[in-house]
């Protein structure tokens, strides 16, 4: 790998902070808005999305909370320059009469925005604020001024409420009507009450309060953590609270007008833990999740059988928190799966990550040599097809579904089945049509007979021919185009046209308005390599476009996606081109063109569930379909297709009939997707996970939260099966022992295969774990079997297999293992050499020789192994003070590391330097502001690995992050790194982000001591989204750039398949 | 700590409360370490030390000998006990064998906050040096009216290259190291100045502690200081009404004061427009006459009163601005230590473990990178506090 690096993010954050209701788009339609991190989403309730990306990270997402009552607002930059960042977290509110906008972002600072009559923004001010660990601040309803309620925290960890009124003019608080001390020790939330109580709700883990001027009511609760609140009234008077083992209360304030009577607070189920709770409207609520999956529900009047009011209706997979994950290829087929430990407490899970379109097999037969397939319905009203026609060189076969839906075969009398077909279509008036070599026949599809048939002129046979319902377009030899309409029981030769060279391929695929006829017919030539664009019926030559080169168009289509008609043109090296169709005068413009795969293609369309696709069959095949009006290419899980036909027959709908080499396959097709989620609920957390080939199995670290409440965790060690997924074998470890790492390996003069554990005792009064345990397992008969154990002095961080050794990472050391054989032929672990010097180890990476250690606040560093002397040494470190949350080993010399305020850095060896000073210090390459929290480096690839792709050579490390995003980091070669930064940098003066804020500003390394402008790595997001602008936007690019808008944007989409 | 490493990993705590908590852990459980060990080139005591501010890999110190030294504290000379011990070795050092060398004790070195090219000492032999720190040779030497207890270079500095220096001297000068000359002087302490800070929110505000028990606030663009501190004054959190108010912020650090605040002291209004015409005129700031100071010692809208007022009984010996900006911490030689919250210039009466502190020198104080410790030398010990009272993590 190289220093020039590409980040890029192959799935977005899932992970929900925030949401809100409110009509936004339009006063008739219901929002909801969800806070992913830096990105805000739109959700409208018909369930398209639409999502506006973040350019900047969005500091103060609870602004959303009242952004129902006010136009949105897009904010710019309000950091201050002095000031100690908040540890409870940054705090921002909006005054609920839109006076201001308060932002508690530093301790001991309020900051103020005020608005002015018109709703613009003045100038901030500071105000400074007493109290130093504020747990929350909002604004009170229903007062004349401003004012605010905070919640802090005293030196004596007491809790008091406070209220300031906001003086705008002297710029100062003023203090406020009331307050109220010594609340509940764990009170950490506040729900201020719209009017007409306009009081305070105060959220404590065993009372709920409700607070105002003049009443106190309080009410004691089951001992829990609320985490999230939604409201269900305009009024106020009742509450969801959801806690954090993932329950839902209600609570109601009851009232008669002003006067609180009480409060009330009743069980209505269980949901993933929420982080954010909106009531949408009906009883419709959505639960926003950070641990687990957001979800929608619907809370019943009546319990069900389980007393539950909740009724989960849709689930939104979120991937996050990732604690760690592991690259597999379960099958076999050179693409990486990735297999995540996500989720956290009682909403854990494994989620396989895997990209591509996945095929559900129904049904396979052997058959060697298909050629051409076609699904023929019965009559032409039935909305399922009943035949399948499958021709070979010798001739064809039909089958059907018989009434017990079994295919079998049958015939077509009328067909002619000793020749090759080399067309075959359902025509109007319950007919179907077949164009062999000599003749096209048109049969009826109730009686089966022929009823018609055209003959190809003597000493001319047909090559290639299309048809669709009501017409036929076939070529003969040396250039003659025939053009037939199809009527009742007749087949009309309509028009003739000789072309100077040979046809090589046909379509007359109807898109216009009528859907059985079509008014263009596009047709590729031998030997000037063009595809041209004839008017039917007349075959009047409307456009002629040269496609370059010399390979010839093995396969064209005409379809439509997305009401923008296109002209795919496939040729035979694997290479698709795609021009957008005008329908009325048939120009083609913006060409495009991707590489597939290296065999020649055929392009077939279908559709399912409304949404049209087109499927390139090759070595590689491809499903084409479009998005925003862009289209993609998703990648079949399958090897080489050589032909394909949507088949639709009442038994299983919407499937495909696709033949490979020597088989023929029934199956569907997965919803057309970049990366596919499968999610395993585990009802645990798994904190890490490895996978062991030999074995086919995965072994997690896990742990189980007895309840809710109770502090006390079961920790596991689980096997489970690499294909089912489910629970084979488990060890439970001793209690407060903790499983820290997890590592499949084998040792020098041994072959079996082991997994081997690292844990830590993590005992209440210690600080940090002094103690820990080496366990080594080998599966049998899918159990996991200890074979030996090894006590260490502290919580083993890390474990890697190392020269057939084993490596583990003990708090501040460094520690290598040999396995050695005792007398009585057990093995054991023997410590073998050893290396201090770090404040704890935490993330351990190997190559050769070499370990770079990622410490947990002195950066990286690189130690090796010294065989001779038998001794692990330090070689080289980074003197920045880096807190790491992960390392990864790029090449021999350059290292990978990302740190705790969500950077990234590369560093460099640097071996040549000339003095040991030089040598014993790691150069700092890269630098880049992620905005993610790292918690896993691996290297592999999501996508297939083709060998003569560009793409292919790339290599790449997946990441995955606490939000739930798995990313891609590629090293470029220097040139194209350096022809997309010149693309990033006139992306920047292009898109700009929401508020103006700053993308160099956001992507400069930033820590508590310095920023620096990001080095040596690129921002893949911005790159890509190149290909959403628009054409004038692309053009304005590539003039800047001196390239074509073509050239930019095939060199985008190369990168967009890195993923 | 593997708990926290957990929940971190889960996004359960957020990745800056991680390295904070982790960070008040371990200064709370500071120790001695084993296996690193700097060894001291001097002979006589320590009377300054600093780590440079761009690669926090070089430390200056100075010492009671006249010799001062820079170690570097990231790559150890040699190793002893088996490679287990790191041995810091000085890599410069000068000491009165220097042709230019300081006579006497250094009481104060510093780094240029730039770079490590330079770095200045101030010695009781009444000289203000600067070396260039790769050929050791003096480039530039001030010549003070006394000993030389403090100096301080702003580390915000972007239009000023000034060493403010504390001396024997009721005044303090500022040397500018762009000319070779002393920028002004500052007039107001009634006895010597033991020690300056710049602020650490503004590159204009200079703090200094006198002999006389007063802590001074100065704008250096202006004539004057705007602020001295009262230990008496300590009604922190009360919010004053309103009408009070708007005299209370004439004393504010982060407000430049505007003219007509001055106006409520009807004595000062012809001097008005005169030291306002200084404030402009930058250019003549250097050349400010002597004898104007006895004038200038009050600042316009300052009350005479309030220029009387001390923060310690006895001689300011150390301050201390914490990284944020927002509090200040003072060490007396009545061997008490307070903090004052800087915009409100309060005392906060916060409550430090008593413990004799060194009167006759100016001392050096530290703070904690999220100010929850100040580490105060006392006699023999270097004793560290919680300023832990002011904030306060689980």
């Amino acid at each position: 790998m190289s220093i020039w690096n590409y980040v890029v993010s192959a799935h977005k954050p899932t992970n929900v902070t925030h949401s809100c209701v409110g009509n936004f788009t339009n006063p008739q339609e219901l929002n909801l808005i969800i806070a992913v991190r830096h990105r805000i989403f739109f959700l409208l309730q018909r369930n398209d999305t639409n999502s506006v990306s973040f350019n900047g990270i969005l500091r103060h997402p609870s602004l959303l909370q009242g952004l129902n009552k006010n136009k949105y607002k897009a904010m710019g930059d309000v950091s201050d320059c002095i000031g100690r960042p908040t540890d409870n977290g940054q705090i921002g509110i909006i005054d609920p009469d839109c006076r201001l906008i308060g932002l508690h972002l530093y301790d001991g600072l309020f900051k103020v925005i005020p608005f002015d009559n018109k709703g613009q923004l003045k100038q901030a001010f500071n105000i400074r604020l007493e109290e130093l660990q504020v747990l929350d601040i909002k604004f009170l309803h229903g007062c004349s001024k401003p004012t605010i309620v905070v919640l802090y925290q005293d030196n004596k960890d007491a809790r008091h409420v406070k209220t300031y009124e906001v003086a705008l003019k002297e710029k100062d608080f003023v203090v406020g009507p009331w307050s109220q001390n010594n609340l509940d020790d764990g009170a950490d939330l506040l729900i201020p009450v719209p009017p007409p109580l306009c009081g305070v709700l105060i959220i404590g883990e065993e009372t709920i309060v409700y607070c105002n001027a003049n009443a106190f009511k309080a009410i004691p609760i089951r001992p829990s953590i609320t985490k999230a609140y939604g409201r269900v009234d305009a009024d106020g008077s009742r509450y969801l609270l959801g806690d954090n083992a993932g329950l839902l209360h209600l609570l109601v304030i009851t009232h008669e007008k002003e006067k609180v009577a009480g409060l009330k607070i009743e069980l209505l189920g269980e949901t993933s833990i929420a982080s954010t709770i909106s009531y949408l409207d009906n009883a419709f609520v959505y639960i926003g999740s950070s641990y687990g999956d957001s979800q929608l529900i619907k809370l019943n009047l009546q319990p069900d059988a389980k007393g539950s009011f909740v009724e989960v209706l849709e689930r939104y997979v979120n991937l996050g928190p990732i604690n760690d994950f592991c690259v597999v290829d379960l099958e076999r087929q050179g693409q990486g799966h990735v297999v995540t430990c996500s989720g956290a407490n009682k909403d854990g899970s494994l989620c396989i990550v895997r990209n591509g379109i996945g095929i559900n097999e129904q049904a396979s037969v052997e058959l060697q040599g298909i050629n051409g397939m076609w699904s023929l319905r019965s009559s032409t009203d039935d909305p399922f097809d009943t035949f399948l026609v499958v021709s070979f060189t010798s001739g064809t076969r039909i089958s059907a579904m018989n009434l017990k839906d079994v295919l079998e075969e049958t015939e077509i009398e009328g067909f002619n089945s000793q020749v090759q077909t080399l067309f075959c279509h359902d025509a109007v008036s319950n007919q179907l049509v077949q164009v062999t070599s000599s003749s096209v026949r048109l049969v009826s599809s109730t009686s089966r007979e022929l009823r018609h048939e055209w003959n190809a002129p003597s000493g001319y046979s047909v090559n290639v021919a299309t048809a669709n319902a009501t017409q036929v377009l076939l070529a003969t030899g040396v250039g003659h185009l025939v053009y037939l309409e199809i009527g009742d029981g007749k087949l009309t030769q309509v028009k003739h046209a000789q072309l100077e060279y040979d046809i090589s391929c046909l379509d007359i695929n109807p898109i216009g308005e009528n859907s059985n006829y079509s008014q263009l017919a596009a047709v590729g030539m031998w030997t000037d390599i063009s595809v041209r664009i004839f008017l039917l019926p007349d075959l009047n030559l409307i456009t002629k476009e040269q496609l370059g080169g010399d390979i010839i168009p093995r396969s064209v289509l005409l379809c439509s996606f997305e009401g923008i008609s296109y002209l795919m043109c496939a040729l035979g090296d694997g290479h698709l081109l795609n021009f957008q169709l005008n329908l009325s005068n048939g120009e083609l413009t913006d060409r495009k063109k991707v590489s597939l795969g290296t065999q020649p293609i055929t392009l077939h369309t279908f559709s399912t569930k409304n949404t049209t696709y087109v499927f390139a069959a090759s070595d590689r095949p491809t499903v084409i379909y479009s998005s925003n009006k862009k289209l993609l290419y998703g990648n079949v899980i399958l090897k080489e297709v050589i032909h394909m036909c949507p088949f639709n027959p009442a038994a299983f709908p919407d499937s495909f009939a696709i033949a490979k080499e020597g088989e023929l396959t029934i199956g569907s097709i997965d919803d057309t997707q970049k990366l596919h989620i499968r999610s395993i609920p585990l009802g645990e957390q798994a904190r890490c996970i490895c996978h062991q080939e030999q074995s086919w199995t995965f072994a997690i670290c896990s742990v189980k939260n007895q309840s809710s409440t109770d502090e006390s965790e079961m920790h596991f060690i689980r096997l489970l099966d690499d294909q089912t997924f489910e629970f084979i074998s488990t060890y439970r470890l001793d209690t407060f022992e903790y499983g820290c790492s997890i590592l499949s390996c084998s040792f020098s003069d041994d072959l079996n295969v082991y997994y081997c554990v690292g844990t830590a005792y993590v005992l209440p009064e210690e600080n940090e774990p002094t103690r820990g345990r080496i366990l080594v397992f080998v599966v049998e008969d899918g159990k996991l079997q200890l074979i030996a154990q090894k006590e260490t002095m502290g919580a083993v961080y890390s474990l890697n297999a190392f020269n057939g050794k084993l490596l583990a990472a003990i708090n501040q050391k460094i520690e290598l293992y040999k396995w050695t054989l005792r007398e009585d032929g057990t093995r054991e672990l023997q410590f073998e050499c050893g290396h201090r010097g770090h404040i704890l180890a935490l993330y351990v990476k190997t190559r050769g020789d070499f370990i770079v250690v990622g410490d947990l606040m002195k950066s990286i560093s690189l130690l090796i192994y010294e065989h001779e002397e038998g001794a692990i040494e330090e070689l080289a470190r980074d003197h920045n003070a880096n807190w790491m949350s992960a390392v990864e080993i790029l090449d021999d010399d350059i290292y990978l590391g990302a740190e705790n305020n969500f950077n990234l850095l590369t560093v460099r060896k640097n071996s040549e330097g000339a003095t040991d000073e030089e040598r014993g210090r790691l150069e700092v390459v890269g630098e880049y502001h992620l905005g993610e929290f790292v918690n896993r480096f691996c290297h592999g690839s999501l996508v297939m690995r083709l060998p003569d792709s560009d793409v292919g050579q790339i290599p790449t490390i997946i990441f995955g992050t606490v939000n739930g995003v798995i990313g891609v980091i590629a090293s470029l070669p220097n040139e194209q790194y350096a022809f997309l930064e010149k693309l990033q940098s006139n992306l920047r003066k292009v898109i700009k982000g929401v508020g103006g804020l700053s993308h160099e500003q956001w992507r400069s390394f930033n820590n508590e001591k310095k920023t620096a402008e990001a080095k040596n790595f690129l921002d893949g997001d911005l790159i890509e989204s190149f290909l959403d602008l628009s054409r004038g936007k692309m053009e304005d690019i590539s003039k800047a750039m001196g390239v074509s808008v073509e050239e930019l944007s095939k060199r985008v989409e190369e990168l967009t398949r890195l993923h | 700590m593997w708990k926290e490493i957990r929940d971190r990993e889960a996004g359960k705590i957020r990745p800056k409360s991680f390295s904070s908590r982790i960070k008040f852990n371990r200064i709370s459980n500071l120790q001695l370490t084993n296996y690193k060990d700097i060894v001291s080139s001097h002979r006589g005591s320590i009377n300054s030390l600093q780590v440079d501010l761009t690669e926090g890999r070089y430390l200056l110190s100075g010492a009671s000998d006249a010799s001062a030294a820079i170690y570097d504290i990231q790559r150890a000379t040699n190793y002893e006990g088996n490679g287990l011990i790191a041995k810091h070795k000085s890599i410069v050092s000068v000491d009165k064998q220097h042709e230019k060398g300081h006579k006497y004790a250094i009481s104060s070195a510093i780094w240029y906050p730039v770079d490590t090219g330079l770095f200045i000492t101030g010695s009781y032999d009444h000289n203000i040096k600067v070396w260039d720190t790769n050929t050791t040779k003096v480039v530039m030497n001030f010549k003070m009216p006394g000993k030389v207890y403090r100096t301080a270079m702003s580390t915000l500095a972007t239009s000023h290259m000034l060493i403010a220096a504390g001396t024997e001297d009721v005044q303090v000068r500022l040397c500018d190291i762009a000319s070779g000359a002393f920028a002004h002087t500052l007039s107001g302490h009634r006895d010597g100045v033991m020690t300056v800070e710049w602020s650490t929110s503004s590159e204009w505000v200079l703090i200094t502690g006198g002999c006389d028990g007063a802590i001074r606030f100065w704008d250096i663009r202006r004539a004057g200081c705007f602020l001295v501190l009262d230990q008496s004054q300590s009604q922190l959190g009360r919010r004053p009404p309103v009408l009070d108010h708007s005299a209370a912020n004439k004393v504010s650090v982060s407000k430049p004061l505007s003219t007509g605040q001055s106006s409520l002291v009807k004595s000062r209004a012809p001097q008005k427009k005169y030291t306002n015409g200084h404030g402009i005129k930058q250019s003549t700031i250097g050349r400010m006459p002597a004898k104007g100071s006895a004038r200038q010692r009050l600042h316009p809208g300052m009350l005479s009163i309030q220029d009387r007022a001390t923060a310690h009984y006895g001689a300011v010996t150390g301050l201390k601005v914490t990284e944020d900006g927002m509090y200040l911490l003072s060490a007396g030689s009545d061997s008490r230590i307070k903090l004052w919250d800087l915009e409100s210039g309060y005392n906060t009466l916060v409550n430090f473990e008593k413990a004799r502190l060194q009167t006759s020198k100016a001392i050096q104080l530290a703070i904690s990178q999220d100010s929850a410790h100040v580490f105060v030398p006392c006699m023999t010990v270097v004793k560290f506090t919680g300023s832990g009272t002011i904030h306060r993590r689980q």
